[in-house]
């Protein structure tokens, strides 16, 4: 990982180095620095091995420092945008939905949420069953493999302008194609960086997901108690202000 | 002196409020509205308006006692089943005076009254057929309503068990004087009398519907608990109407909400079509809370003609009006206090007016009154438009639909009639305009489909060239490619061997 910090960081050295001199100059070298760091081209290129070769993708994210946290968020972002648009811009042939009934930043949160419930979820199983992978590798690889998704919900939104009741068969194709394509991914990416066979990998799949139940009931929890503990003091400070 | 003032600015402000809440600017004692395709209600202009009240005291008789039904015939007479008076009364063309009361008949040279009339219907031929619920007959009177013509009683028959009671409640005759009877306690549907008086068998029976979970409840129940839970009877029928093609349409109950009239065929066989909300049983349910929640209970059927009809809810005192597709038309009415909402409404009925108009009949059995129910501008343009389709007259139904627009915007059947006949018309993109507003699924994606293979025709030619010529520039730069880089390769191997 440091390795990589480095690789990524040699690249506008020369900028830093000048901005020393001058304060403007030497924030945006720093910017600079920070974005090719998570975005920059080795990263994208990294990505987009990812969706083509998976083994080897994951292999280079989790053991060559390919993987960018802060790139994953953009394509769960991405993705959030992209299942929203397609809610509203499909065409009115395959999309039963209210428009008013869609909240994009709500679904933004939900899907975010979700996603970091599994990658919370994964990585505490993964760490009891000698899981190779680190949480930044388990969250690059939940991102990264979002991927077909995002271009498929785009690319059936487009389909559905064309098609007439009857084919909707090819819209709903396209979006399973991407669904199964992320599911395959995300498969892959958890096998690989955790360095698991494949039925063990679905073995933790399932205990992820009993994992993120227990996350969500700890938490619900949590809350519940942080507001009795908040009720007690405030009606320790109630009584108090009567008394007084 | 200030304080009046005070109290005349109060009134003036409510006032004010007042007229800004009710957005349709008419006296209704109630809301109208509609369901729309995602199942949101949506306000409407009122459809029918309340207009005079009959009763006992304005027909100049003693007060109505509990009716139970009443039946209008083509002249305008009213004929209204007084059931807790014992008597059948029938009030002038204009429903402002009775007519005649009938309290005995002339039964074959004996009179006989009634006991508890709570049916009535009238054939074509004017006959009236009385359904004598606690004489356990069905009493048919010439039009004069001075003698019996005929007397329908103890029916009996192979699936009517032995120690059956027949308690006729509603009645209804069709065009062949082919008579249709609910009677109490009889589960297994509709009782068919044949003009003679044989009782030929039952007729569209409401089929048990019990539930996957239900079942499993039931297979690991002990015998003790199955025998003590609900036994699962079908619902009754409540209410009876014959269309002029001798369809019966017939109520009842529907405790899931969803189906709570059938339209049967001579055989029997519903043939009811339910809409694109495929609901046919009032309120959607689940749309309240509280005491005034559940599904509505529909009490009565009645049809309006050219395909319409309408269904009487007593939960919350609605009346729900359907078209032959099942498209939920208007909802009107409501429980209250005030002219035009009901206590306890027990039955509807339609009756021509002299303008032709279709006027609604109601009847209230515990305050003993009718209330008469006259159509709006919108409401009449509805069924007008709605019976030129069923007329098959798209065109003229477009004046119609366009002017109920103007009415109410939101109207999502007002723009599929449009949308359906600009696509008769071949504006296939206009259409789909109004197909989309009127969210029909079905009807805009065949205009998209027209609409298509219209652009795909016009520019078919263009489209064709420019690829064709593509392919072929494509084709002759890789050719070129080839024998440039083609030495390359040839090199490149010779120089790997």
């Amino acid at each position: 990982m440091l390795n990589a910090a480095k690789r990524g960081g040699t690249f506008p050295k020369e900028g830093v180095k000048k901005g020393v001199k001058k304060g403007a100059a030497s924030v945006v070298g720093a910017v600079r620095e920070r974005l090719s760091a998570s975005f920059g081209a080795e990263k994208l290129r990294a990505m987009l091995r990812v969706a083509s070769h998976p083994i080897d993708g994951f292999y280079e994210i989790r053991y060559r420092g390919k993987g960018s946290v802060p790139l994953a968020a953009v394509m769960a972002a991405l993705f959030s945008a992209c299942y929203t648009g397609n809610r509203i811009f499909a065409s009115f042939v395959v999309n039963d939905v209210d428009p008013r009934s869609i909240d994009g930043l709500m679904e933004m949160s939900a899907i975010f949420v979700l996603l970091a419930l599994f990658a919370a979820g994964n990585w505490s199983v993964t760490c009891l069953l000698d899981g190779e992978g680190r949480f930044r590798d388990i969250v690059t690889a939940t991102g990264y493999a979002l991927l077909p998704m995002i271009v498929t919900t785009v690319l059936a939104a487009l389909v559905s302008q064309f098609i007439a009741s009857g084919e909707e068969v090819f819209y709903t194709l396209i979006i399973a194609l991407g669904v199964a394509w992320t599911a395959m991914l995300l498969l892959t990416g958890v096998m690989t960086v955790h360095n698991y066979t494949l039925l063990k990998t679905l073995a933790t799949l399932i205990l992820t997901v009993l994992a993120m139940f227990a996350l969500v009931f700890f938490a619900l929890l949590l809350a519940d108690m942080i507001r009795q503990v908040y009720v007690f003091f405030y009606s320790v400070y109630v009584e108090l202000a009567f008394r007084a | 002196m200030s304080n009046s003032r005070r109290l005349v600015a109060i009134i003036s402000v409510v006032a004010v409020m007042l007229t800004q809440v009710s957005a349709f600017a008419d006296a209704s004692p109630y809301q109208s509205y509609t369901y729309d395709y995602r199942r949101n209600v949506v306000l409407t202009p009122a459809p029918y308006l309340p207009g005079t009240i009959v009763n006992g005291a304005s027909l100049g008789i003693a007060p109505l006692s509990q009716p139970r039904d009443i039946a209008a015939s083509d002249d305008g007479r009213l004929f209204i089943a007084d059931t807790g008076n014992n008597r059948v009364v029938v009030t002038n063309a204009t429903m402002t005076r009775a007519e005649t009361i009938i309290t005995e008949f002339d039964n074959n040279g004996v009179t006989d009254r009634f006991s508890a009339p709570a049916g009535l219907a009238l054939s074509d031929s004017g006959e009236l057929y009385v359904a004598d619920s606690k004489n356990r007959r069905i009493v048919v009177l010439d039009p004069d309503l001075r003698g019996v013509v005929k007397i329908f009683e103890n029916p009996s028959h192979d699936a009517l068990p032995d120690d059956f009671v027949f308690t006729p409640l509603r009645v209804a005759v069709d065009y062949a004087d082919r008579v249709y009877v609910v009677a109490q306690n009889m589960f297994q549907g509709i009782m068919v009398f044949e003009p003679d008086g044989a009782f030929t068998g039952f007729f569209g029976t409401i089929n048990v519907t019990v539930s996957l979970w239900q079942r499993f409840w039931r297979a690991i129940a002990s015998k003790q608990e199955r025998a003590n839970t609900r036994l699962f009877v079908p619902t009754e029928f409540t209410g009876l109407d014959v269309d002029p093609y001798g369809f019966v349409y017939a109520s009842n109950m529907d405790p899931l909400g969803v189906k709570a009239v059938r339209r049967l065929n001579p055989k029997g066989e519903d043939v009811a079509i339910a809409g694109v909300s495929n609901n046919l049983g009032g309120d959607i349910a689940g749309v309240e809370s509280g005491s005034y929640s559940g599904v509505s209970r529909i009490v009565d059927v009645a049809y309006q003609g050219r395909g319409i009809y309408s269904l009487l809810d007593s939960q919350r005192g609605r009346i729900f009006t359907y078209d032959r597709e099942g498209d939920l038309l208007y909802v009107f009415g409501g429980l209250g206090g005030v002219a035009g909402t009901f206590r306890s409404p027990a039955a509807i009925e339609y009756a021509k007016a002299a303008d032709g108009s279709q006027r609604l009949l109601a009847l209230d059995y515990v305050r003993g009154d009718i209330t008469v129910f006259e159509p709006t501008a919108y409401g009449a343009l509805i069924n007008e438009a709605v019976g030129l389709r069923f007329d098959g007259d798209e065109t003229q139904a477009v004046d119609k639909w366009r002017d109920v627009l103007r009415l109410n915007e939101n109207l999502e059947l007002a723009n599929v009639g449009i949308g359906k006949a600009y696509l008769t018309a071949g504006d296939n993109k206009t259409a789909m305009r109004y197909l989309k507003l009127g969210m029909n699924r079905q009807y805009y994606s065949i205009a998209f489909k027209r609409y298509r293979n219209e652009i795909l025709k016009d520019n078919l030619g263009w489209i064709l060239t420019a690829a064709v010529s593509l392919a072929m520039i494509i084709a002759v730069i890789r050719a070129i490619k080839r024998r440039k880089s083609g030495g390359a390769d040839e090199t490149g191997l010779m120089s790997d061997a």
